[in-house]
């Protein structure tokens, strides 16, 4: 326990990484998702096959084959484009912004397949309801699609961040120094691997029981009008 | 000068692929008019319909309301398409539709369903809308109702919102498209009591339906469609006691 707390700026550190981590990757991949979504439902079949592609190629290779490429081939590609048209000099992809961007575009892929499937269990008949009424499109957006969007697609949102959540230790691979960076390091010096990893253990624990308790919040919320069956 | 007919179709063309659902309808509708379209299942009764308010977009035909035609256009594939899309959507906001299914906002209160329309798309003040949405509830007997959500209500119940929803917008025309048709037996009287009220009152209503005691004793017109076309017309007295076309005939002994 006196271990612990000699390390605890360490602890508090590597966790608020990881919670930074987690959060900007999240905006990226809701951002990914409702992008995907749209363009997967979109009458447009170019944006249809771009979206298909997206999801395949990033769902069907292991995370961390991605982060290791988009860090190590990632800078070296953007230096040799830039040496190529001679737009930028030399620049140096961070840690973070490489794993928040992978991790981001990652979980993207399925957000994008949560948020189609949402859209599509809306009953049709309710946006006819408002075509007829005379509602613009961005008005049946906001008001029809938007909150039963959110409604079909929470249960599989909660699923998605409690993932990416963990994704995030695998950051610790490309040197960022998150939770599992922290704890690991301290735990190697002090040889006392087992008391850290204990340490990280419940600190993760925290993190996703708390999102769990504030997701269900959230559920209650939008599932007003909804019978269980 | 005469006022111009509230409605009116003329030569109303849809194809679906290449069967050919509507072909060539042409209809009008003077104020006060309720008309009933009958037809068997496939006869392009409901699709008609959803082509007034593009739902569905006719091939070819024009919309008149109030003698205010819907601008359509082509489009560089040659497709039909709204020439503008907000004299489109103020067209429809004057052409109420009540559903089959309801299609009422499951997320959203009974009220919340009424007031929708006149708050956000028409603009009314909140207090004033409420007050409408409180009469209207009234007067399809759901005050009582005004909280529920729609999962916690009968079809019946839900189709006489869904009709005070369409009747908040102050529509010129209704349009009802087989609003009993997904109902229990014993419900239909409820809804068909509220549209017969609405036929008193002198509202302009087109009433595609199974109920030929409706269109009988309500409409000032029937229409009986058969595969696509107006097979037959008239005052409903005339229509029924004297069908001219064997398909009619055959129409109405399949339906007794």
């Amino acid at each position: 326990m006196n271990l612990l707390l000699e390390y605890q700026t360490q602890l508090i550190d590597g966790t608020i990484m990881t919670i930074t981590l987690a959060l900007t990757s999240l905006v990226i991949a809701l951002t990914f998702g409702l992008l995907g979504a749209w363009a997967k439902l979109s009458a447009n079949r170019l944006a249809r096959r771009l979206a298909g592609a997206y999801t395949t190629i990033v769902r069907g290779v292991p995370d961390l084959v991605l982060i290791l490429l988009v860090f190590f081939g990632g800078q070296v590609t953007l230096n040799n484009i830039g040496a190529a048209t001679g737009l930028w000099g030399y620049v140096e992809v961070s840690q973070f912004a490489a794993g928040a961007g992978t991790i981001g575009v990652i979980f993207g892929a399925y957000f994008t397949e949560t948020f189609r499937g949402a859209i599509m269990a809306i009953p049709r008949g309710q946006i006819e309801a408002g075509i007829s009424g005379g509602m613009r499109k961005s008005l049946i957006f906001r008001h029809i699609i938007w909150p039963q969007m959110v409604r079909f697609a929470l249960p599989g949102f909660t699923n998605n961040w409690l993932v990416q959540l963990k994704t995030t230790a695998l950051v610790s691979v490309i040197g960022l120094q998150d939770l599992v960076y922290n704890a690991f390091t301290a735990g190697r010096s002090t040889d006392q691997l087992f008391t850290f990893m204990a340490a990280a253990f419940v600190i993760y624990l925290l993190l996703t029981g708390v999102s769990d308790l504030l997701l269900r919040a959230v559920e209650r919320h939008y599932n007003r009008g909804a019978v269980r069956t | 000068m005469t006022a111009p007919a509230a409605l009116k179709v003329i030569d109303l063309h849809k194809r679906f692929g290449a069967h050919e659902v509507i072909k060539g309808v042409s209809l009008e509708a003077q104020k006060g008019e309720v008309i009933a379209i009958l037809g068997a299942s496939g006869s392009g009764k409901s699709t008609f319909l959803r082509c007034i308010n593009l739902l569905e977009t006719p091939n070819s035909g024009e919309v008149w309301l109030a003698g205010e035609q819907m601008r359509m256009t082509q489009n560089r594939r040659g497709e039909i398409v709204p020439q503008d899309l907000r004299q489109v959507e103020g067209m429809r906001a004057r052409l109420a539709m009540v559903f089959q299914g309801f299609n009422l906002w499951s997320h959203m209160t009974v009220m919340e369903n009424v007031m929708e329309g006149p708050l956000y798309v028409q603009g009314t003040p909140p207090a004033q809308a409420r007050e409408k949405a409180e009469a209207l509830l009234a007067k399809v007997g759901l005050s009582d109702r005004a909280d529920y959500y729609p999962a916690h209500l009968s079809g019946g119940q839900q189709q006489r919102v869904a009709i005070a929803r369409a009747l908040a917008m102050d529509p010129d025309v209704m349009l009802f498209d087989e609003p009993t048709s997904a109902l229990d037996p014993e419900l239909v009287g409820e809804v068909l009591g509220v549209m017969r009220d609405l036929a008193d009152e002198g509202r302009t209503m087109l009433v595609v339906t199974h109920e030929m005691g409706f269109a009988r004793d309500v409409s000032t017109r029937t229409v009986f469609l058969h595969q696509g076309e107006v097979c037959e017309e008239g005052p409903p007295a005339e229509l029924f006691s004297n069908p001219q076309t064997p398909e009619f005939q055959a129409f109405l002994s399949r339906m007794n």
